[in-house]
């Protein structure tokens, strides 16, 4: 009995821990989408973010500056995706794709210039704050005492991102350009700088959750280290109908299917095939729990178009 | 006189605006990898010295060109068949894994048939598998609504786990260290068009690949109906296609495409089934296409195109401290800046603003 319940705090525990990218970065592609642009983008501002973050501490020495500069690295890319779909129009789909190809490629080959290394950084400093302060508090402070410091900031910014979305004018305002960009238009708001803006603040999330990846989870940079999450943190995004409490919910999901994944690892079973778990799960997730969630209407459109 | 006209309307032809697009943004991403290079404290011009004389110079460096090239066009191809019904197939990479796979099972297996056809079984059952691989994103995009990117990539990221498990598993070679079968036969290997290099009879198939496509595209009717639904999804509808076929036929068909570049690779270049074999060939794809502006054609150049970057780089690596990734770099800024024409219409215009002003008088030549 208690072997079961050791073995269950361990999975809560890396249940959270493995939700807090997914959920940093779903909450910044709904921004992204609620201004009407599709964050297809995300991978690529996740997995600069977990680069610039060990960049930054690795000059600095302090991860803090490091939690900063891969917050400053996500708004970078994703300043450059706003430019692509804002001012030159492009396909989103297209955009993301390449930019998401870009930062893989990129990061890699920087990985390399700077550190001699094509696969890795080395070992810099990380976030060692941690909630410790909540073990006392009973049933949930097992599981909460080892949790970084993060996982407040997180809820935090949840709770920020949906009272600026549903409750202030200027959330009203992202969503009516994401809704119909030409009627905003006609309301005189400036609707290409609301674009611009929603992805930026996706791009500053999405950094965070990569920096959480790389200088919080663990201390460093590998080559690929989102794998995929950032595809992932869009299908949470619509699972999550575009809302940040829901989408909490739908991350909460994947961060359990993979802390069984890492779990079932010291299991004995392949662990190849425990790895595709997450991905099989988003793939039921996509063919079955979606189909039903209608998007932003006016995702993929243009305030003067005809 | 008259053949000069002639010349002139075969150029006039071949530099229409999407070629002009294509040829621009290479021109684009080129001078903005050779920026990166410049600040990370290289020489641009030598690093493009180096590209030109690992892919050309001698006989095995063009031969290791085109083996490199192999994969890129049928990549490139596979992302173009799907394309054409506006679907996004990322999932090349993964149907190029599998597709390896079964070729290199079936051609480690003793058939007792002759050398040709187990050969072309072999092959084919490398098709059938990536071809069902990319049909499972078919059906769910028609059946589900749903998004065949994010699909695409969830089942490349499984097609690889899975691959691995059982190349480090089951299917391990015997007394093998690194996750690999068995090697395939001597009878299944491609035939070598030039001795003691990896150059086989590969890329002749790839090539042909691409023009039994466009004949595909051009006088069939599966081929035409492909084309109506990438345009015109509900005017296909009208005319009585059924388009959740055409959509499920022509993912078939894109990973099925895939599935071959992979059986190539292991029958032409390492006669065994290597894990991590592939750098990534299925996401150069989407580059390929990107340049080769949705023709099987211009799939074959740009394929060669980025056959001579890739191999030009592996003589960059060596010689520079410019690691191989540079050209992944510059595959992604293709991609980008192909699709984004606005931006090459606008510096052209900027570009002629900036000519006419340094050169009034040269005005009168600029009409045509």
């Amino acid at each position: 009995m208690s072997f079961l319940q050791d073995n269950m705090v361990y999975i809560l525990v890396a249940t959270i821990s493995m939700s807090i990218p997914l959920i940093l970065a779903s909450l910044g592609g709904i921004f992204s989408a609620r201004s009407g642009i599709m964050a297809l983008g995300l991978e690529s501002m996740m997995m600069t973010g977990a680069f610039t973050a060990v960049v930054g501490t690795y000059f600095s020495g302090n991860a803090y500056v490091g939690l900063l500069a891969g917050m400053g690295g996500g708004a970078l890319i994703s300043y450059l995706y706003g430019i692509l779909c804002i001012r030159y129009k492009v396909n989103q789909v297209i955009a993301g794709v390449g930019l998401n190809l870009l930062a893989l490629s990129a990061t890699t080959l920087l990985t390399e210039l700077i550190w001699g290394n094509r696969g890795s950084s080395p070992q810099v400093a990380s976030i060692q704050l941690n909630l410790s302060f909540l073990s006392k508090v009973p049933v949930i402070g097992k599981i909460l005492e080892g949790q970084s410091i993060l996982l407040l900031i997180t809820g935090v910014f949840v709770c920020v991102a949906w009272f600026v979305l549903f409750k202030t004018v200027y959330g009203l305002r992202l969503r009516i350009v994401g809704e119909n960009p030409k009627a905003a238009s006609t309301m005189g708001l400036k609707v290409k700088a609301i674009k611009y803006q929603g992805v930026i603040i996706c791009g500053m999330l999405a950094g965070l959750g990569g920096a959480y990846l790389s200088i919080d989870h663990i201390d460093l940079f590998q080559r690929n280290m989102t794998a995929g999450r950032g595809y992932i943190a869009v299908v949470i995004m619509i699972l999550g109908r575009y809302h940040p409490f829901y989408v909490v919910v739908a991350a909460l999901i994947f961060g359990f299917s993979d802390a069984i994944q890492i779990y079932l690892q010291g299991q004995g079973i392949p662990s190849q095939l425990m790895q595709t778990i997450p991905y099989v799960v988003t793939l039921f997730v996509l063919a079955f729990g979606v189909k039903h969630i209608r998007p932003p209407a006016g995702i993929g459109m243009h305030e003067d178009d005809h | 006189m008259e053949s000069r006209a002639r010349i002139k309307a075969l150029l006039k032809k071949l530099m229409n605006r999407k070629v002009m697009i294509s040829v621009l943004a290479l021109v684009m991403a080129m001078v903005t990898s050779g920026i990166i290079i410049k600040l990370s404290g290289y020489s641009p011009v030598e690093a493009i010295m180096a590209i030109f004389e690992g892919a050309f110079n001698g006989k095995s460096a063009i031969a290791r060109t085109l083996v490199q090239a192999t994969p890129l066009i049928l990549s490139g191809l596979a992302f173009t068949v799907a394309q054409k019904a506006q679907l996004i197939n990322l999932g090349v990479e993964g149907q190029l894994y599998l597709g390896a796979l079964a070729t290199a099972m079936v051609g480690s297996m003793d058939l007792g048939v002759p050398g040709g056809l187990h050969l072309i079984f072999a092959i084919l059952v490398g098709m059938l598998v990536g071809g069902l691989y990319a049909g499972i994103v078919g059906v769910m995009k028609v059946r589900f609504g749903s998004n065949e990117v994010i699909a695409t990539i969830m089942l490349n990221s499984i097609a690889i786990l899975v691959a691995n498990y059982f190349v480090s598993g089951p299917w391990k070679a015997v007394g093998s260290v690194t996750g690999q079968t068995e090697k395939v036969l001597d009878q299944v290997r491609l035939a070598r068009l030039i001795p003691h290099t990896q150059l086989t009879l590969a890329i002749a198939v790839a090539i042909i690949s691409c023009l039994i496509m466009k004949w595909f595209f051009d006088h069939t009717v599966p081929g035409y109906e492909i084309k109506v639904v990438g345009q015109n999804k509900t005017a296909a509808k009208v005319a009585g296609i059924q388009t959740g076929k055409i959509v499920i036929l022509s993912m078939l068909l894109s990973g099925a495409i895939g599935g071959l570049a992979g059986g190539l690779h292991v029958l032409g270049v390492d006669g065994r089934f290597i894990t991590g074999f592939s750098p990534g060939y299925g996401f150069s794809g989407i580059a390929v296409a990107a340049l080769g502006a949705g023709s099987p054609i211009g799939v074959i150049v740009s394929g060669l195109i980025f056959g001579v970057i890739r191999s030009g780089s592996m003589l960059l690596d060596l010689k520079t401290d410019i690691p191989l990734t540079y050209a992944d770099v510059v595959q992604a800024l293709v991609i980008i800046f192909v699709a984004t024409p606005m931006l090459i219409t606008e510096m052209i215009h900027k570009s002629k603003r900036v000519v006419s002003a340094m050169n009034p008088s040269s005005k009168k030549g600029e009409e045509s």
